[in-house]
Order: C-alpha cells, then structure tokens, then sequence
C-alpha cells in the first residue's frame, strides 16, 4: 500500500491526479484505515489469541518437550507480528527478508515442522474468531506467505 | 502450563538483523552508507578491486596473494569484532551463548547483507580438526586477472581470522576450487596451518577438493 501510494505522489508531480487516481487515492485511504483497525487488534489480543493455542498445544503434544512448544509459540507470536506490519504497509518483502528468511533454518534443525503446522492450523482458526470476515481476508495472504515458506 | 503473557513480557521476538532493506541505510546528502547501528560501511566497485589486485601484482609479483591474505586476515579480526558486538546487542545474548544454528544463520544472512556471497560451513571434519566453508557467488572470486591457480586470498584470510576469533584458536585458511577458475562455488578449508601446509603442492597436482580432504583425514 505504501507502494501503492508512492506510486501516485510520484504522478503527481508531473500532474494534476484525474478522477480514477483520485479513486485509487481515496480507497487506500480507506484500506489503510481497515488495515490499522486489525492491527490494533492483533496488538491488544495477543494473548487472547494464542493463550488457547498454547493449552490446545499442551493437549495435542502431551510427551512434547515444553520449551519446544514455547519455542514454536515465539515463532509464531513473531511470525503474526510482522504479519501485522506487513499487512499494515502491504509489504510482502518486508515479511520475507525480516523474519521468513530467518525461520526456515531454525524450524527445520529444532524438527518443529509438526508442531509448527499443528500450531499453524490452530492461530488460523484464532484469528478467525478474533476478526470479522473481511478483516481476516486482509491478513491472509501475508498468513500464507508465512506457511507457504516455513511449512510447505 | 505456559503462560503466553510471560512469554510476551520476557521476549522481544527478533528476526533477521542482516534484513537488507534495514541493515544498509543510506544518506545521499553525505554519500555515505552505514548500517542500522549507524556505522560505516564502505561500497568497493569492482574496477577498484580489480585495480588493487592488478597493482599489487605488477609491484609485488608473486607476493601479491601473501599481501592480500594477510590484508584479509586484518580485516577478518575487526569484522569479528563489529559482528560480534552487533549481532549481541540485537540478539541480547552474547554469540558464544548463541545457538549453532541461530549463530550460522546470522552469518549466512551477514554474508548475503555485504554482496559476498551465499556462505555454507560444513562441519563434517570437524573431529578432525577442519571446518570447509562453501561460498557461492562469491564477490571475491572473478577479481584476478586470468588466475592459473584458486585466487580469492582477501575472502581466506577474512575467513581466516574471523573463524581464528571465533573458535579462540589460530587458524589458517586455503582455498581448493575457485569460481574464477570455472567452479560453480568457492571452497575453503579452515585448519591449523601445519596441517594445511601440503594443500598447495597437492593442488599443483593437480588433486581436486574431494581427494584433498581425503588425504588431510588420513594424515
């Protein structure tokens, strides 16, 4: 979005925006309005999103080693959070360099896959309760990249 | 039990401090570059290299390699130095309280931050005393002008010394492929400099890397 944006400031200083720039304008604007809404959503419940996710880990791997889950938790806790600010500025690269290029190596030598896809499935159904429809499509694709790259 | 509001307050989640879009920053006013911790980082074009092994060849002759080895040595033990301190405060551990694999990944990442290359360590021979560091791509190795032998002597003695400082033990470095000599990759072997001492007359040989690490673990 912050892109997106530029893009337009960059137009304007050769001319005037027309009416569909102007369109494009108003509905980042908009989008980024939505998108600051979900962030401090993520932000205020961050541990009322993955409190449950925690004890449904603790069920679900009950001869795991506990400092594995809590390990994988921080991943993921992390993972969300430059999710949110990904999301926030529509920026997948920053996702990708900042923390998905980080992770794979740390997952894959711990042997964490299954855990971390368990743990995966269970943040998305979190998220889904914590954020209406349209909210959660807006983060999704940046969810996505996140598993696409650390668990596919 | 975990407790997730415990997990929040005691971590601070760090990713990849060597991100390149926030390690290099920039200030056109000044022409400067430094890194997120603001400090200087120098850019090195190539004819500049290029021109530095090429000057150092016609003045030197044949000593030029020895020169460049042990400039890279030099800077190998200040770049420990800056890496070490960095990599610290960002991380909020010491590297030596670092994990093996969170530690090579911030080299790795390091690396690829400055343009030198993709860097692999294989610790295989470890229990006999070598380390071999792979590097792809590297920006060292297409600098010597038509080099009959591996020809990256600033990145081995970089190697050298930063790896010396990491394990507190002297070690000295030889490369046995070369990407300038048609390799797909640039591969160093890191041990103790006696025991290094014969890799050169083995490559004159004509004995490849594979063949070279043999007859270093039967020694």
């Amino acid at each position: 979005m912050i892109t997106d944006i530029d893009a337009l400031l960059y137009k304007a200083e050769a001319e005037y925006l027309q009416q569909q720039d102007l369109a494009k304008f108003k509905s980042q604007m908009f989008s980024l309005e939505q998108r600051l809404k979900i962030y401090e959503l993520l932000r205020e419940n961050e541990i009322e999103i993955f409190q449950p996710i925690a004890n449904q880990l603790l069920i679900t791997f009950p001869d795991e080693d506990q400092q594995k889950i809590e390990r994988a938790l921080k991943h993921w806790l992390s993972v969300l959070r430059y999710c949110g600010m990904a999301m926030l500025s529509n920026n997948q690269t920053y996702l990708q360099h900042r923390i998905l290029e980080w992770l794979p190596v740390q997952i894959q030598a711990h042997q964490m896959e299954s855990l971390e896809h368990t743990l995966f499935s269970f943040l998305q159904k979190r998220l889904r309760k914590t954020l209406s429809p349209e909210q959660f499509s807006l983060l999704q694709p940046f969810l996505e990249q996140a598993k696409t790259t650390l668990l596919d | 039990m975990i407790t997730i509001a415990d997990l929040v307050q005691d971590s601070s989640f760090p990713g990849n401090y060597f991100a390149p879009d926030a390690y290099v920053q920039g200030d056109f006013e000044s022409g400067l570059i430094e890194n997120r911790q603001g400090r200087r980082l120098l850019a090195l074009p190539d004819t500049l290299l290029k021109g530095i092994y090429a000057g150092l060849e016609s003045e030197v002759g044949p000593a030029a390699g020895t020169v460049l080895y042990n400039c890279g040595r030099w800077w190998g033990k200040n770049f420990h130095r800056r890496f070490s301190e960095e990599v610290s405060t960002y991380y909020r551990k010491s590297i030596s309280e670092m994990e093996m694999v969170e530690l090579l990944q911030c080299l790795r990442q390091c690396w690829k931050a400055h343009g030198w290359g993709i860097i692999e360590l294989n610790v295989d021979h470890y229990q006999q005393g070598f380390l071999v560091v792979k590097v792809e791509q590297s920006a060292f190795a297409n600098i010597a002008k038509s080099p009959a032998k591996p020809s990256c002597f600033l990145e081995a003695g970089l190697l050298s010394a930063f790896f010396s400082e990491l394990s507190g033990t002297k070690l000295h470095c030889e490369q046995t492929t070369c990407e300038s000599l048609g390799a797909d990759y640039n591969l160093f072997i890191l041990g103790m400099a006696k025991r290094l001492e014969s890799i050169n007359a083995w490559l004159e040989q004509g004995d490849d890397h594979a063949s070279i690490m043999q007859r270093l673990c039967s020694n």
